[in-house]
Order: C-alpha cells, then structure tokens, then sequence
C-alpha cells in the first residue's frame, strides 16, 4: 500500500516537474549569458496557448509542440529587439512581456474560439494520449540530452557563460557577446515555450486561464537555488515538483494533521529566500548579468 | 537607462507610439482603433461615479509608482511592491476587525487613535516588509529582484492563507475578509467621496498628490533625497564620499514599503473596507508603468498616474463596448506603452549623444 502511494507520489512528481524542467533548463541559458529573465512565465503561457490551439486544429500533439515553440521564440523577439538593439531594461521588458502574454492570449482565444477563458479540450482517446505520452518522454529526453551536451561540451556553451561573466574576452577572440546573448535567450524561449506545450497538452487537455501559475518563476528560483548551475537546477525542480505533487496527493489523503496549502504553494519561494540566506551567492551570479553591452 | 531630471520628451513621444502600435492591433481583432480609442479615453467622463473611480486608480498607481521610483534612484529595481501592497492591505483589514476591542469606538478620540493605530501598524509592516529586500540585498548581496519575487509569491500565499483561515467573511462565499468596523469607515463620509456620488476615491487621493510633492521636495532638496541620487548614480564614488551603503539601501526600500502599505490603505480603509484576495490588478507593476511614464518625476507621476487610470478604467469598459476585445486590453496597452517609453527614452539619449 504505502510502496504504491510512493511510487504514485514519485510518477505524479516527475509529471508535476516537467514544465518546471524546461522553463529551468531555458532560464539557465538566458541568466547564465547576462540576461536576468523573468519573463519566463510569459513563454510558458503563450506556449500552452499555441499548443493547445495547434493540436486542437490539427490533431497532432507533435505539431503542438513545434507551433508553441516556434511562437515562443517569434514572442521573444520582442524582448530581444528591445534589450539588445534599444538597450532597455531587462526587468522592465520581461515584466511588460508578463503584461503582454497576460493581456493578449484571451483576446486571441476570444477571437479564435470565442471564449476568453480556455480552448477547446484536445482530443483525449486513449491512442492519442498514447502518443502523446510517447511525444513527451522524448522530446523531454533529447531536450535534456541537448541542453546539457550545449552547456556543457559544446564551444557554444563555454562562450555564454563567457557572454555572462566577461564579455571583454569573448570580443577579444571576435564572438560578439551580444550574438550569443541573443542565441541565449532566443533557445530560451524555444525551451521553455515546449515546457508550456506539456503544461497544455499534456498535464492538461486544454488551455486555461493563467495556467502557468508562477511556474516560470519558480523555475527561475530553481536556477538562482541552484546557484547557476545546469545539473544542479534540475536536481531543485525535482525538488519543487515534489512539493507540487504533495500539494495534490495531500487533498485526497487523510493523514490526520493537514498541511495549508498556501505553504506547500509558498515552499520553493521560502526555500529559496532560505538558499540565498545561507550561501554566498555573488560568487554564483554570472558577474556581468544584466550589464548592458 | 537611467532617469533624467530634467524631462525630456522622449517619454510622451514613446506613450503616443504605444497608443498608436496598439490601435494598429486592435485591427487584427476586427474592431475600429477610432471606437477603440473613444471608449478607452472616454469613459472615465461618463459619470460622476466613473470619473471617481478613475481618481481612485489614480490615487493607487500614484504610489505604486512613488514605491518604484524613489529605489530606482537609488539605482535599486524594486518590483516587490506588489507583495507589500497585498500585505499591508491584510494588516489594515485584520486591524479593522480588531482594535476597536482596545480603543472603543463610542468617542470620537476612540475613533481617531483607532485609524491611526491601523495606519501606522500598516505603515510599519510595509516598511518591514520592504526592508527584507534590504536586509538580503545588503548582507547577503542577493539581487534585489529575485528576493522581491519570491516575497510577492511568499506574502500572498500567507495573506490568502490568513484571512481564509481566520478572518474570512462568514456572511460571503468570496474569498474576502469580514468589513472593518463600522465606525472605521469613516471615509465614507469624507468631502471627496461625498463629491462623486460614494465612488472609491476617498481623500487619501489629496494624501498622494501632497506625497508626490513631498517627495519632490524630498529628492531635490535634502541632505538625504541628494544622498540618496548620488549613490544610484554612482555606488562606488557615493561610498568613497561616506554616504553608507545600507542607510541607502534602508532608507530607500523603507520609503517604497511606506507607499505600498498606503496603496492597501486607500483600498481598505477609503473603499472596500474589506480584504477582496486579489484585489489589486498588479498595482505593484504597473507602478512601473506610471514612474518610467513620467521618468521617475514625482510630480510628473501624478499625471501619469492619471493617463494610466483613465486607460484602465477605459479598458473595463472594452467588455461591453466590443465584441473582441476584453479587459485584458488593459494589461495589453500597458504593456506596449512600457515597450515603446523603454525603447523611445534610449533612442532620444543616443541622439543627443551624437
């Protein structure tokens, strides 16, 4: 009995940590080159949109998951124009970029589907949602396998981290910083616009309102407990899914002493304040983040 | 980017662009940007009752915007305010329902010592909850928006936990608290509110605007306001000079959480007598809006503010004027308008530059 609640409990975590993962892997690679990110709740969400209404039209979870990210990385070009060539503010552009995900996805589903709230529900037979899972397990794994073998093995990936902590020696050897910070941020938002794809398609079988919940957020305090580090973060996310999915088993069991669940919802924030609290994380920050080029 | 003091134009030009840009997209949703703009910019004058509630926004952006501004000029990005606001805004409520058991409310100096207990209560724990931010940004060298985030999610959570727990309305099914005491709402009874047919506009509206000036006079003409601008100009030279790095990053957080807690207390005490769970409409951000509007100008501010209210009150009014488009216009246009200002006060920089 209590093997079955365990291995529920660790199958519900995984499934609960799969849009975090993404929006962490994406956010790892924006923060790292220089480019403090919060607008990550932003692609998370227009990323559930477009896959749902992609899949929706055309009956194909894989073609959800190219439309949401495809879309994402059209959004973030707003972004990048405007921190990159305008030299705006980052904080300032990814908190309209929030603003603007929030503000235009009703008017497009009202526009489509005629309902501000959510999208019509996919299709949900069992051989569709076969496939689905099949889709997810491996984009989720070459999506893994890629972002690591970038960050870590790759030419490509030492020069963002240099775009992050020195930016004087990546002009020195001719790379512009700037180049790479755009890359960055750009697989940013693919990445994480595929995470908001799992989040619609299949966590769920539709878009809804704000359905991200702070995930991308809390996917950036991933990335900040973990002290900019890759492996590291998705270690935290699993973590933060844990405590996701004892929020939901919490509200079917009956364990005789109840848990709120406002604190659940509020632990990977206090975890983080309590990271930030007992490591010396200005060695850990990228040095030159949010520095303009 | 950096706020100017004197005020250039660029600002106004970047505003006009953003309202230009977003009527442009209120084409792809099949609507007339004529119609669009009408109701937007019109609807704040249909009534007494209306206009009313745009000076309420107004009154709410006008120190949202203050708690984004005066950090900025300290060279600090304080986005937390919106958790300070939700906070204080539930200390206001609690005490509301509280202290009347302390004060008593049958003499008129009862009343009056209530008030301003909850007022300074609710000022203080806005000034605490903002010097969190402080205290990691100076001990710990966290960045101050990543700290600010993580309280915005932390201080909802325990106030949505709190007042579902202990303070909800018995006689509601909306997850609110119950209504301050009765002889605590005595806004309801001020000349303002009076004035525009019991509207939520209160008096803390005149409580904001002499803020602004007091603010002014604050960045310009004290010994701390100047202290304070040379250090977000220049954190290192300011140091050398003996201006101290926490009294700084102290001093201009205490300030933003003194402007949040009043945020919540123009909601709670001059309009809903009640903690509503998500009543604010991100008042924390769209402070932003209003100070980069103004470019951190306090008493440009005030008209910002108001430009803004009357966008957001138009945009309420999208729901029922047009087919398309919603509310959710609002968060829209602001959002375009911060691209635009953002994009257009670097472009006027650069020309002057050259």
């Amino acid at each position: 009995m209590t093997v079955e609640i365990l291995f529920g409990l660790f199958l519900s975590t995984l499934r609960m940590s799969l849009p975090i993962l993404f929006a962490s892997s994406g956010g790892y690679f924006s923060e790292k080159s220089g480019v403090p990110q919060i607008a990550l709740e932003a692609y998370l969400l227009v990323g559930a949109f477009t896959a749902a209404a992609a899949n929706y039209q055309f009956d194909s979870s894989i073609v959800g998951f190219l439309a949401a990210g495809l879309s994402c990385i059209l959004f973030s070009q707003i972004f990048s124009y405007l921190i990159f060539k305008l030299k705006a503010n980052a904080i300032v552009i990814g908190t309209g970029l929030n603003l603007l995900a929030m503000g235009i996805i009703p008017i497009v589903s009202k526009l489509f589907f005629d309902s501000t709230g959510s999208t019509p529900s996919i299709n949900t037979s069992a051989e569709a949602v076969q496939k689905s899972l099949f889709t997810v397990v491996s984009i989720t794994i070459m999506m893994l396998i890629v972002c690591y073998w970038l960050a870590e093995k790759t030419r490509w990936g030492l020069q963002i981290k240099f775009a992050g902590e020195k930016s004087e020696a990546l002009t020195s050897v001719g790379v512009s910083p700037l180049l790479r910070r755009w890359q960055a941020v750009t697989l940013s938002a693919f990445v994480t616009g595929l995470g908001g794809a799992i989040l619609s398609t299949y966590l769920a079988s539709s878009y809804s309102p704000l359905m991200s919940a702070g995930r991308g957020f809390i996917a950036l305090a991933a990335v900040i407990f973990a002290g900019w580090d890759l492996k590291k973060a998705w270690i935290v996310v699993l973590f933060f899914g844990l405590t996701e999915s004892l929020q939901i088993q919490m509200q079917n069991m009956d364990i005789g002493f109840k848990i709120p669940n406002e604190f659940i919802q509020m632990l990977p924030y206090i975890a983080t304040l309590l990271a930030l609290l007992l490591m010396k994380n200005k060695q850990l920050a990228p040095k030159e983040s949010g520095s303009v080029l | 980017m950096k706020f100017k003091l004197g005020y250039d134009f660029s600002s106004v030009i970047g505003f006009f662009a953003g309202l230009f840009i977003s009527s442009l997209l209120v084409f792809l949703f099949k609507e007339n940007p004529a119609h669009i703009l009408k109701v937007l910019s019109g609807s704040f004058l249909q009534s007494k009752f209306d206009l009313g509630l745009t000076l309420f926004y107004t009154t709410c952006f006008l120190f949202s915007g203050l708690a984004f501004s005066i950090p900025f000029k300290a060279g600090l990005f304080h986005i937390g305010a919106e958790g300070q606001i939700v906070i204080s805004a539930m200390i206001a409520a609690i005490l509301g329902q509280t202290v009347f058991k302390v004060f008593g409310v049958n003499t008129p100096v009862g009343v009056v010592v209530g008030v301003l207990t909850i007022i300074t209560v609710t000022v203080l724990f806005g000034i605490l909850s903002a010097h969190v931010i402080s205290f990691f940004k100076v001990f710990k060298q966290s960045h101050e928006v990543v700290v600010a985030i993580m309280l915005n999610f932390i201080f909802s959570a325990v106030s949505t936990y709190i007042i579902l727990h202990f303070f909800q309305n018995p006689e509601s099914q909306n997850p609110e608290s119950g209504l301050i005491h009765q002889a605590y709402q005595n806004f309801k009874g001020d000349f303002i509110k009076i004035y525009f047919d019991q509207s939520a506009v209160s008096s803390f509206l005149i409580v904001a605007v002499i803020s602004s000036f007091v603010v002014w006079f604050f960045e310009n003409k004290t010994k701390w306001g100047l202290e304070l601008r040379a250090y977000g100009e220049n954190p290192q030279a300011a140091e050398r000079m003996g201006i101290s790095k926490i009294k700084i990053n102290f001093l201009a957080l205490g300030l933003a959480g003194v402007f949040s807690a009043f945020v919540g207390l123009t909601e709670v005490l001059g309009s809903a007598y009640q903690f509503k769970i998500g009543f604010s409409p991100s008042y924390g951000f769209l402070g932003i809006v209003v100070a980069l509007l103004a470019q951190g100008h306090p008493l440009g501010m005030v008209v910002s503010a108001f430009i803004m209210a009357v966008l957001h009150k138009g945009a309420s009014d999208l729901d029922l004027e047009t087919q398309y488009l919603t509310r959710d216009f609002s968060k829209v246009l602001q959002s375009i308008i911060i691209f635009c200002v953002a994009g257009a006060v670097y472009i006027n920089y650069r020309r002057k530059k050259s």
